[in-house]
């Protein structure tokens, strides 16, 4: 039972830092803008699908790929910004939000028409690789996916770089002056209107790096696997919704939850019925939200009566 | 507001409208709506249209492979039509001079979760259609389903409110996907007498008390598959001990594992493991599956999921070390998984089941759909699908035209006894029966392999197996959701 618990908790990991680098892209822009927006799945798969054209149909090699592809959503991110969300300005943020959500749809159906109706591979280095860690008397007891491990990697490398460049260098430090007060932000001289297309190409690259993450399985993906990236939500309900560090801590805890509940709920309380480990990490962000409505590191909002 | 706000929400508004534009779904954009008839009302043709619409008709079976006893009806010249069916042509139809049967399809053509399968589904259909009026349509008039084609992103709300919407104009359905969603609708198209083609193969479609007689189902149901499925195992893979089944909750996972369950009972096999599972961009990935089916060690898995989650729980349980083998039911398979890791695994521990030939089949109606295409293959084996779910609802045009009855009740009437033949495609099917009398079973195997069309070759026909056979199919296997 060890050893179920032990390969449970890898994969949880493994599946929550994917969790994690979206809630981060959902963040980044929240906090700039103000927006959740909605819009993040369908530039997750649009990431996966450029990815797999650059790997299966050009042959570039699989890093080069997830670059472009990268690159390229976060362009297309801060056009969409540029077009839909920055006339929203000084409208209400409910408005804003169901115009992120009209965006995910016309990204969703826009996935379904470049994907046609077909199921694509993205070539990741991981495939279905795997490590034992420890030998069982037939088969391994415990065993880590090598994707597992790519994907807590390539997380930790990317939101550590980010965090030290949003820390350390002038344009990170006006985006997070934006995020405080944009008001203050405009007369400090900084270019809020850049911010925000920033703060859109950040997230959008993310999204794309998540979904090229998520696909990393050894299968195949196709175009609505898009849906993945609303998992994210309850992560960043339990982190706070405005937090880096909550966004990273509620992705993989929210991976944990659902690893294990996978390996012990049919056993301990079948009861609950089959599946429940998705709807596990929701009864988690109903929780919290009772408790601590603005997350376990979010910005307690102060009103005055 | 300055001039330059103005003119970038014009663009905004302007930049919105390409983007919505570009989003246009595989439906065509809707025509006027042709006129529909209040009351019935009978068709006189001329003699010389009499003559060959007859022959057009019979050039039509021949060209979709469809056989039919009907007669001809203009040639005895009348028949009754209402809703959904005109004396005016069809938009933009093939022959300007007949009416136009108007068939609705609600499908889930972008965003749902089987749009990847709907999509070729409902190219199919219509290429099927467009072959049938182009030999002449059928009894003086052409047939479009084009029309009153809508999406309904696989969600019952959206299904229902596409029926209401449509139903005043159609004759009957050439499609509803999904069985939730046709379920959500069967109360009203009970009410309005609308007969239906579904794109789903839940077992409770074989008994009146469920469908109410409307629904019109091709091929076996999953519960039978997984019966069938494993007769074919047992006979050619050696003795099962245990079993395990793997699927989403409902009429797909669902009434796949039940089948496996009474299979295991009626050979008296105990160790059957049932998997629930959700698709991967709900569950985040299939490790949970992995871990139960490895604890398991069952001699058969039995895989009612999506593409995705079969490669990768086939891939990872052949990588962990697990020696039995996989029979993936129809839905499960999509040529891209022999590009994927699982690959190898696949190619030598998976059996692909369904009640259709696949694209190597050789059967007449299998000739007629590739000429659809010109050669081409599909993008998947949707297409495959498509097309054999056309043939009941073209031999019932043709019956009710046969009787000069195309009204809705005339269709209705004429399903009771109704003998498709799918141009050996899918076994022939007799309609109006309960249970053992309207299920088939014959069972297409196959086996992944890159050098077979859609990545499949055909290595069983119709097989029958003996379980099934024997069973008292009274009711549904399970429930639909």
């Amino acid at each position: 039972m060890m050893a179920a618990f032990l390969t449970a908790v890898l994969a949880g990991i493994g599946d929550g830092a994917v969790y994690a680098l979206i809630a981060v892209s959902f963040v980044l822009i929240y906090r700039a803008t103000g927006v959740l927006n909605f819009a993040q799945p369908g530039l997750l798969i649009l990431g996966t699908w450029v990815t797999s054209v650059l790997v299966v149909d050009r042959g570039l090699p699989f890093w080069v790929a997830v670059v472009l592809a990268v690159v390229a959503v976060a362009v297309v991110s801060m056009g969409v910004e540029r077009v839909a969300i920055r006339p929203m300005i000084g409208r209400p943020v409910f408005s804003t939000a169901l115009v992120t959500v009209g965006l995910f749809i016309v990204l969703l159906v826009l996935a379904f028409r470049l994907f046609a109706a077909r199921a694509r591979t993205i070539g990741d280095p991981w495939q279905l690789e795997r490590w034992c860690l420890v030998e069982g008397e037939v088969t391994c007891a415990v065993s880590l996916y090598q994707h597992h491990a790519g994907k807590v990697a390539v997380t930790a490398v990317v939101l550590t770089v980010l965090g030290l460049w949003l820390g350390r260098s002038r344009i990170g430090l006006a985006m997070r002056a934006t995020s405080l007060d944009q008001e203050a932000a405009m007369a400090q001289g900084i270019n809020v209107g850049r911010m925000f297309s920033l703060s859109w190409a950040l997230g959008g690259g993310l999204a794309a790096l998540g979904g090229v993450l998520l696909a990393a399985d050894g299968s195949v993906v196709q175009a609505n696997d898009a849906l993945f990236a609303l998992v994210a939500l309850p992560a960043l309900i339990l982190g706070g919704i405005d937090s880096f560090r909550g966004a990273v801590v509620g992705g993989i805890v929210m991976g944990l939850v659902s690893g294990v509940a996978r390996v012990y709920q049919p056993v301990h309380a079948p009861w609950l019925g089959p599946n429940f480990e998705n709807v596990a990490p929701y009864l988690v962000m109903i929780l919290v939200l009772l408790v601590r409505p603005y997350g376990l590191f979010g910005t307690k909002e102060v009103q005055r009566v | 507001m300055s001039i330059n706000t103005t003119s970038r929400r014009w663009f905004a508004v302007a930049a919105a409208a390409a983007l919505l534009t570009a989003s246009c779904t595989a439906v065509d954009d809707e025509p006027e709506p042709a006129a529909t008839q209040d009351d019935s009302t009978s068709e006189e043709t001329g003699s010389n249209d009499e003559t060959e619409t007859e022959t057009e008709t019979d050039d039509s079976a021949a060209d979709t492979g469809a056989a039919t006893e009907t007669d001809d009806a203009t040639a005895g010249g009348e028949i009754d039509f209402a809703e959904g069916v005109t004396q005016e042509a069809c938009p933009d139809a093939v022959n300007p001079d007949n009416g136009c049967i108007y068939l609705g399809v609600l499908s889930d053509l972008t965003e749902g979760p089987f749009a990847a399968l709907a999509v070729p589904i409902t190219d199919a259909q219509r290429a099927y259609w467009a072959q049938v009026n182009e030999d002449g349509g059928i009894g003086g008039f052409d047939v479009d389903i084009d029309t009153y084609t809508r999406d309904t992103k696989y969600q019952p709300a959206e299904h229902a409110a596409a029926y209401q919407q449509i139903e005043p104009n159609i004759l009957a359905l050439a499609q509803t996907l999904g069985t939730v969603n046709t379920e959500s609708v069967l109360g009203d198209m009970d009410a309005n007498d609308v007969v239906a083609v579904p794109a789903s193969w839940w077992s409770g479609y074989s008994f009146q008390e469920n469908d109410q007689g409307l629904i019109m189902e091709f091929g076996y149901s999953y519960c039978v598959e997984s019966m069938v499925g494993l007769d074919w195992y047992a006979e050619n893979h050696g003795e099962v001990t245990s079993v395990a089944a793997v699927g989403y909750p409902g009429d797909y996972g669902g009434d796949s594992a039940a089948g496996a369950q009474m299979w295991a009972e009626a050979n008296g096999v105990s160790d059957v493991t049932v998997v629930p599972t959700g698709p991967n961009q709900v569950t985040g990935g299939q490790d949970a599956v992995v871990s139960a089916v490895l604890a398991a060690q069952p001699d058969v898995v039995i895989l009612a999921v999506g593409p995705a989650e079969a490669g990768e729980i086939v891939g990872k349980l052949a990588g962990g070390g697990f020696t039995g083998r996989f029979l993936g039911s129809l839905p499960t398979w999509n040529p891209a998984l022999l590009q994927s890791a699982a690959a190898p695994a696949l190619t030598a521990l998976y059996n692909h089941l369904s009640p259709i030939e696949q694209w190597d089949g050789t059967s007449e109606g299998n000739a007629a759909m590739k000429e659809s295409l010109g050669g081409e293959e599909p993008v998947n084996a949707g297409y495959i699908i498509g097309w054999a779910m056309s043939y009941p609802m073209h031999a019932l045009l043709e019956k009710a035209a046969g009787e000069g009855d195309l009204t809705r009740a005339g269709l209705r009437a004429a399903v009771d006894g109704l003998e498709v033949d799918f141009a050996g495609m899918a076994e022939t099917i007799t309609y109006g029966g309960d249970g053992a009398d309207v299920a088939v079973s014959g069972l297409i195997v196959g086996t992944p392999s890159a050098e077979a069309p859609l990545g499949i070759e055909t290595t069983d026909d119709f097989y029958q197996g003996s379980t099934f056979e024997g069973l008292d199919y009274t009711q549904a296997c399970s429930a639909s959701s």
